[in-house]
């Protein structure tokens, strides 16, 4: 309907003012550098404790990383317009995904405290013994590389041709991402799952869940859709996007965060209830572990936090469609998600409830300031959306 | 209403060329300040609610209420019988409250059952269906609609509807093949 008399911004795009935002920059990087400092002193000190803390760390951001690599690909596989507004930040935090090669280094290094399979010797456990085929250190550092250079290699190309076709305008290079997007999709699946596998669910060699994969991914998508309503506001606040992104764009991901609330829940109970109701004991002591002393307390606030009160608040079409609310709701989903990752891996630390050490701090500081601060310098380099996108025009006008 | 023959009259209604023609139609006869008005096109149109004025659908009361009520059902009808009627060790599991794992799946089931029925019928009433016949299918160039055909219909029991306030109207609008509509 091009006689729509709606007023459109000039394709000519938005340039974020890396000089505009040197200060904070400059604070993500000296907070970075000071949080990295002390994670070299914690794990000196206490390399038990900061191991764990590190793979806290390392897995929430790696989580909330892969969640936006996906809902690139995804956007793409389906042909979606209204995303294409927002898919550049999506892009740029995708594209941080080489540093993680350079934050997996200490869970290689501090190895031997976490991964009990990596210590006890051959022959002590026939169930182990059992599983070493898979689980042996070579291949551990295989799958590792290959999840993360899947990852960075994949996101690299998605921004390449997604800012090569700012320049030439050829929708050809839709057509090239479409392609990539779909061979992704079934990647993505298996990198999301062997690393959520490897990384998480082998601290305890005797466990397992054939859900785990789809537990880790949908945090992942909440916590990602969450971010990106995060930027993207920040960015609006700052003063660009503001005739790009509107409210019809923030009721979307409104609805993708109610979709993910109801999907991790979905997916968390399944989980939860197919081991409670077998009764396994290899199977039932990771939620056993988790829900007697403190650590019960953390698993209830997971239930309620994470699903419960969002989803009450997101079923009421007012709240996705104010910015204000929709951005506290996304900044707990976050926070969630942290809670989540915590529980995930502490408790296989201290068994006898939660006991938060301050080494589990500095972990987190320091890779998010150390990703906020390529964030920015990445932010600048480009539009601010994709200016010659042949879906651009629909998404401009998109309503629901 | 009635024509000078007796029959009564459902309403006044104008076909227009495209879809974006009829969406600024739509936004006139809404600031004309119409109620009793509809449009019909072969698919949705993005954007037509606001052209309309239509405000957001009060179906999501109903559905609500359905939910809720699928959901105590659900609570009813397994911690009845499980707890209190009839208690049964499953599985070596308690049989009181702490069993609630086991009924989650029924109760997601039938909040879901519930408000998917309360949706269905509840849509049914709003749009008085089922019904056998309508009188915009009296007028012959109608049966295009779900072709490539885009139609207006303004209802003659429109408190602000005379006829030759809505033909002119219509034909500001662009509207063609301009007929009045009747009820039988």
């Amino acid at each position: 309907m091009s006689d729509r008399s709606h007023v459109m911004p000039t394709p000519e795009g938005e340039y974020f003012e890396t000089s505009r935002f040197a200060g904070l920059s400059m604070i993500a990087g000296v907070v970075a550098a000071i949080a990295l400092v002390l994670c070299v002193v914690g794990a000196l000190v206490n390399p038990q404790q900061f191991a764990y803390s590190w793979l806290f760390g390392f897995g929430v951001f790696f989580a909330i990383c892969a969640g936006c690599f996906f809902w690139i690909i995804v956007h793409h596989a389906v042909d979606a317009e209204w995303s294409v507004v927002v898919r550049r930040q999506l892009e740029n935090i995708a594209s941080l995904f080489p540093l993680f090669l350079l934050f997996f280094i200490p869970i290689v290094l501090l190895r031997h405290h976490l991964y009990e399979w990596l210590v006890i010797p051959k022959g002590t456990d026939h169930l182990l013994d059992s599983k070493r085929a898979y689980l042996n250190l070579p291949f551990f550092i295989v799958r590792a590389l290959i999840i993360l250079t899947f990852f960075s290699v994949m996101a690299y190309l998605f921004r390449r041709i997604s800012v090569a076709q700012d320049r030439d305008g050829n929708p050809a290079h839709t057509l090239r991402m479409r392609k990539l997007a779909i061979a992704s999709l079934p990647l993505f699946g298996f990198s999301l799952t062997f690393g959520a596998v490897d990384w998480f669910m082998s601290l305890n060699y005797i466990w397992f869940s054939t859900m785990w994969g789809v537990y880790i991914f949908a945090g992942a998508a909440g916590s990602s859709m969450s971010l990106l309503i995060l930027i993207i506001t920040w960015l609006r606040n700052s003063g660009y996007l503001k005739d790009v992104v509107s409210i019809e764009h923030y009721h979307t991901m409104g609805k993708w965060l109610l979709a993910f609330t109801v999907f991790w829940a979905y997916i968390g109970f399944s989980q939860y209830m197919l081991i409670w109701y077998a009764n396994i004991p290899e199977e039932t002591e990771y939620f056993i572990l988790r829900n007697v002393e403190s650590w019960n307390l953390m698993s209830l606030l997971l239930v309620f936090g994470r699903f419960f009160f969002p989803f009450g608040l997101l079923l009421l079409r007012s709240t996705k469609k104010k910015v204000k609310t929709l951005c506290i709701l996304a900044g707990w989903i976050i926070f969630m998600e942290l809670v989540d990752i915590y529980v995930i891996i502490l408790p296989e630390l201290h068994r006898s409830g939660m006991h938060l050490s301050i080494w589990d701090f500095f972990p987190v500081i320091g890779i998010g300031a150390t990703l906020l601060f390529f964030y920015l310098r990445l932010v600048g380099k480009t539009s601010l959306f994709p200016t010659r996108d042949p879906r651009l025009m629909e998404s401009l006008r998109f309503q629901n | 209403m009635r024509t000078p023959s007796g029959n009564k009259v459902y309403g006044m209604a104008a076909e227009y060329p495209s879809a974006a023609a009829l969406y600024e139609a739509a936004k006139r006869v809404r600031d004309a300040g119409f109620k009793r008005w509809d449009v019909h096109s072969p698919f949705p149109i993005h954007g037509m609610d606001d052209a309309m004025g239509l405000g957001k659908s009060w179906l999501s009361a109903p559905v609500l209420i359905g939910g809720i009520v699928g959901f105590f059902t659900a609570i009813t009808l397994t911690f009845g019988p499980s707890w209190f009627i009839y208690p049964l060790v499953v599985h070596g599991k308690p049989y009181d409250w702490r069993t609630v794992p086991a009924f989650f799946p029924i109760m997601f089931e039938l909040t879901v059952l519930f408000a998917a029925f309360t949706c269905f019928f509840s849509m049914l009433i709003m749009n008085g269906l089922p019904r056998w016949h309508h009188p915009v299918f009296n007028w012959n160039r109608f049966s295009r609609v779900t072709n490539d055909a885009f139609f207006l219909v303004i209802e003659a029991r429109d408190p602000r509807f005379t006829e030759s306030e809505a033909r002119q109207l219509l034909e500001e609008t662009g509207g063609q093949h301009l007929t009045v509509i009747h009820e039988d």
